[in-house]
């Protein structure tokens, strides 16, 4: 076990497959030869688009599975290639402490174009969400530690990949199956042949520069803690090193053309690599072709490497296997690890001689690698990945032992802001109000609501709230509430300390179907360029960076409801690892007709409104976004922050069940309730009370009556946040925190509603919270992954 | 305008408030679409160009930008080359 910030992670596994490959032998062959993986498209509808090109894999290259969407078979395959390389099996790596994190774009949009069009079958519903392919993946793989899933579009994989190291280095896993994934779509095809970001002719990455040609594929790497690869003689390819992430606060599309963003997480990562600039080998570039991306990464890369590094190669994969979206980071990484460890520079294919010419003038000492690979000896590689929503992501592998320069905090994390969306109202003295007054919900099916009034109350102007779909909005309302209700401040020499984790179980899968309907109905042609970039995962945490001014650390996540918890923990680590000082953790989910309409054809909807622990009857679907501030002491301190609570511990873990389902995973809820509490450092008989998750549905209120009769052996009182708002997945997740906070903060008075409850045994009754000094927040999603973090008095 | 003009117009209206969520209230058809008005950006305009060549057949992709100016100017534009 590791727990060492600086503690070496190495890469003992790859797996891959996109337009040229079906594994990383083939890929990493046809890339040095500069294969194109470029060609007509096949299966999307082109005819009435002005481009037609993408780099698809070949169906014949897929094992294929019906019972998963496209994006997931991509991602089974490169993982399963990983494990085998690496040697995993159920004897060398305990279970628990083996996590998987997988990044992508768009998650499983393949089906919910097949509902649209295919006659609306259930089996297609629990196929659409990015949330399922880490829960795949996870299943296959036995792993029972942290399981999610990162949706920061175009950045996604190789965040995932930073994300799985940081946890070795928390000391939470041992093993994480790493990576991302996207399939070839309509919905991606028509929103960038709607932004006139298609390139007509093969991408030509710092060439043309004329747009994008989409590809797909996925790229699976299996990060692993030194002493364990060690231990079970595994073979490693090379050291992964620090990473920067960061995010532009400039346009949900486009990169800021300063490239101060990029320059921030290539700088960052260089730096806590130990890194000098002159001593880094190559670059595998972000490069998407397009004018924009490839300026502002030009001038990054020219403003930090010119005068400082005179043997630097540059290259971009995707004029080979095209713009794989989600996927692209995690693919780029494996390119780059297989750079380093056979000591051969993949090209960038494309160049005619008169371009050659012209690459001179604007190369000055780098080599970008024009038409030919060349073989030199490496010791330092990076991969870059930027996104919409302004994500920038950027990460360093090393051939042999780092010197790695991040460090820790050990002080304490205290949540000191609030920001609450629901449909019972917004703002937290309305929340506060309403749970004094005993105020719960009387119907099913609710749906958040704002306007004007909150618009105006945080200075949000017309010209930027059109742009934002539903989800976004609420976001970026109950973000900026959170900011202002803690009170703190930052400016533009610090903006980087400061970031945000986004917890999401259902995304923008709103507006995504929308999207999917639209053009379903008027072809591919007529995507809607002003709703595209709604589509991404990471959209609302996009617009909350641009509106605030937050440059530091953007993570969207998204597995399920308990998301809403797992953002908590994410945030948190980032603030211990001393990323930075303060975050935001949101949970934030939509409801709507779409949204209504696929969970009760799910079967998951209650036919009225439902009583929690009781007859089972459905969940009472809603929605909202719930916003918590975090900061260290120190910081909370610097501007005299009130600390609603402390942060004392959490835990994220997964019993893998059937994807869509939660019945059998009780011992995962088990785990992370004893896991929580020793991170805590203390027994659950300190526990006071829960803040729990059960919402009407018979499978998971029995799993709560289950495992707390188990964990405390005796009657606890449990307070759920889904009698006052509904089931708001994500949202009710984050807001079970944030109630617990002002419970313990005094907040909410000494006395509340709660569910006493003892195995089967379920009574109503007021419990007295005056005393409470250690409560407990839990959540779940389905396919078996849960969050718990224990509060403590301030 | 004629008759004909306030009927695009209308229209043009209609789609900006539908397609770019701008409240119709907010639209004169004099008032600056783009800078300090209404704050409109190149993804907009993107989504205008798409309605008016889906709506009349005209393509407006390339054209100078005084012709964006306004719903005015965009009706203009529209009748002149439809």
């Amino acid at each position: 076990m590791s727990n060492n910030i600086n503690a070496r992670c190495v890469v003992t596994g790859l797996g891959m497959i996109n337009a040229i490959g079906k594994n990383v032998d083939e890929c990493w062959e046809n890339a040095l030869k500069g294969t194109p993986g470029i060609d007509k498209v096949r299966s999307v509808n082109s005819d009435a688009c002005y481009a037609h090109l993408g780099a698809e894999v070949k169906d014949s290259d897929i094992e294929m599975n019906d019972k998963v969407d496209r994006v997931s078979m991509l991602c089974l395959q490169a993982s399963k290639e990983a494990l085998k390389d690496a040697g995993i099996t159920d004897a060398n790596v305990d279970a628990d402490r083996m996590g998987v994190i997988m990044g992508s774009c768009v998650g499983g949009v393949v089906s919910i174009e097949n509902y649209i069009e295919k006659g609306e079958k259930t089996e297609d519903i629990n196929k659409m969400s990015i949330a399922s392919i880490a829960n795949h993946v996870a299943n296959m793989a036995g792993a029972k530690g942290v399981v999610t899933n990162i949706g920061n579009a175009c950045a996604a994989s190789t965040m995932s990949v930073a994300y799985a190291c940081e946890l070795i280095r928390a000391g939470v896993g041992d093993v994480f199956i790493a990576g991302g994934a996207d399939a070839f779509a309509s919905v991606p095809f028509a929103g960038f042949t709607a932004l006139h970001a298609l390139s007509e002719n093969a991408c030509s990455p710092f060439n043309k520069s004329n747009g994008i040609t989409l590809g797909e594929g996925a790229g699976a790497i299996i990060v692993e803690s030194y002493e364990h690869a060690l231990k079970r003689g595994a073979h490693i390819y090379c050291d992964v090193l620090s990473a920067g992430i960061s995010s532009d606060a400039h346009h949900i599309t486009a990169p800021r053309p300063d490239g101060i963003g990029q320059m921030y997480a290539i700088r960052r990562a260089l730096d806590k690599s130990g890194v000098d600039k002159k001593d880094l080998d190559y670059i595998n570039a972000h490069g998407t072709g397009t004018a924009k991306n490839d300026e502002a990464e030009f001038l990054s890369i020219h403003t930090i490497f010119d005068d400082n590094n005179d043997h630097l190669s540059v290259s971009s994969t995707k004029a080979m296997v095209g713009h794989c979206l989600g996927a692209a980071g995690a693919i780029e990484a494996v390119y780059a690890i297989k750079a380093l460890t056979d000591n051969k520079v993949p090209p960038t294919i494309g160049y005619t001689a008169e371009d050659l010419e012209a690459l001179k003038e604007k190369a000055g000492k780098i080599d970008f690698m024009p038409n030919d690979m060349k073989e030199k000896e490496m010791n330092y590689v990076m991969s870059n990945s930027f996104a919409f929503g302004g994500s920038n992501a950027s990460i360093i592998f090393a051939k042999n032992e780092g010197k790695m320069s991040e460090s820790e905090t050990d002080e304490d994390i205290y949540i000191t802001g609030l920001g609450i969306v629901t449909p019972v109202g917004n703002g937290v003295e309305n929340y506060i109000e309403k749970v004094k007054n005993s105020e719960k919900i009387s119907s099913n099916n609710l749906v958040s609501e704002l306007g004007k009034e909150d618009f105006d109350k945080f200075d949000i102007k017309l010209a930027f709230y059109r742009k934002l779909d539903k989800l976004s909005t609420m976001q970026v309302v109950s973000g900026i509430e959170a900011i202002n209700n803690s009170g703190f401040t930052f400016n533009d020499d610090n903006a980087e300390d400061f970031g945000m984790i986004i917890g999401t179980g259902d995304g923008p899968i709103t507006t995504v179907y929308e999207f999917q309907d639209h053009i379903s109905k008027e072809g591919t042609q007529n995507g809607s360029a002003f709703n595209f970039p709604n589509t991404v995962y990471n959209a609302a945490g996009g617009y909350l960076s641009i509106k605030t001014g937050m440059r530091g650390y953007n993570v969207t996540i998204t597995n399920g409801n308990q998301s809403g918890l797992a953002s908590i923990c994410y945030a948190a680590n980032e603030i211990k690892q001393n990323r930075t000082v303060a975050m935001l953790a949101s949970g934030t989910d939509e409801n709507s007709d779409v949204m209504n309409k696929l969970y009760t054809q799910l079967g998951l909807v209650g036919t009225s409104k439902s009583d929690l622990y009781a007859d089972g009857n459905g969940m009472n679907l809603s929605d909202g976004s719930v916003t918590l501030a975090l900061e260290k002491a120190s910081q909370a301190d610097s501007h005299n922050a009130k600390k609603y609570a402390k942060i004392a511990g959490y835990a994220m873990t997964h019993e893998g069940v059937e994807y869509g389902t939660v019945e059998g995973s009780d011992a995962g809820l088990l785990k992370a309730v004893e896991e929580a509490c020793k991170d805590a450092g203390i027994t659950a008989d300190k526990i006071d009370a829960v803040f729990g998750f059960g919402n009407g549905i018979k499978e998971v209120d029995a799993i709560e009556k289950n495992v707390y009769a188990k964990v405390f052996g005796k009657e606890m009182p449990v307070i759920n946040v889904k009698d006052y708002v509904g089931e708001a997945r994500a949202a009710a997740a984050a807001l079970s925190a944030a109630h617990a906070a002002l419970t313990l903060s005094g907040e909410l008075g000494d006395t509340q509603d709660a569910y006493f409850i003892n195995g089967n045994n379920v009574r109503k009754d007021k419990v007295n919270t005056a005393g409470f000094n250690y409560v407990l927040a839990t959540s779940y999603g389905v396919g078996g992954s849960y969050s718990a973090v224990v509060l403590a008095r301030a | 305008m004629n008759e004909k003009e306030l009927a695009i117009a209308a229209r043009i209206k209609e789609m900006l408030s539908e397609n770019l969520r701008i409240p119709a209230e907010e639209l004169d058809y004099d008032i600056p679409l783009f800078g300090d008005g209404i704050g409109l950006d190149s993804v907009d305009s993107l989504e205008i160009i798409a309605c008016i060549d889906s709506e009349y057949g005209v393509a407006m992709t390339g054209v100078a930008k005084e012709n964006f100016y306004n719903i005015t100017s965009l009706t203009k534009y529209v009748v002149e080359n439809m």
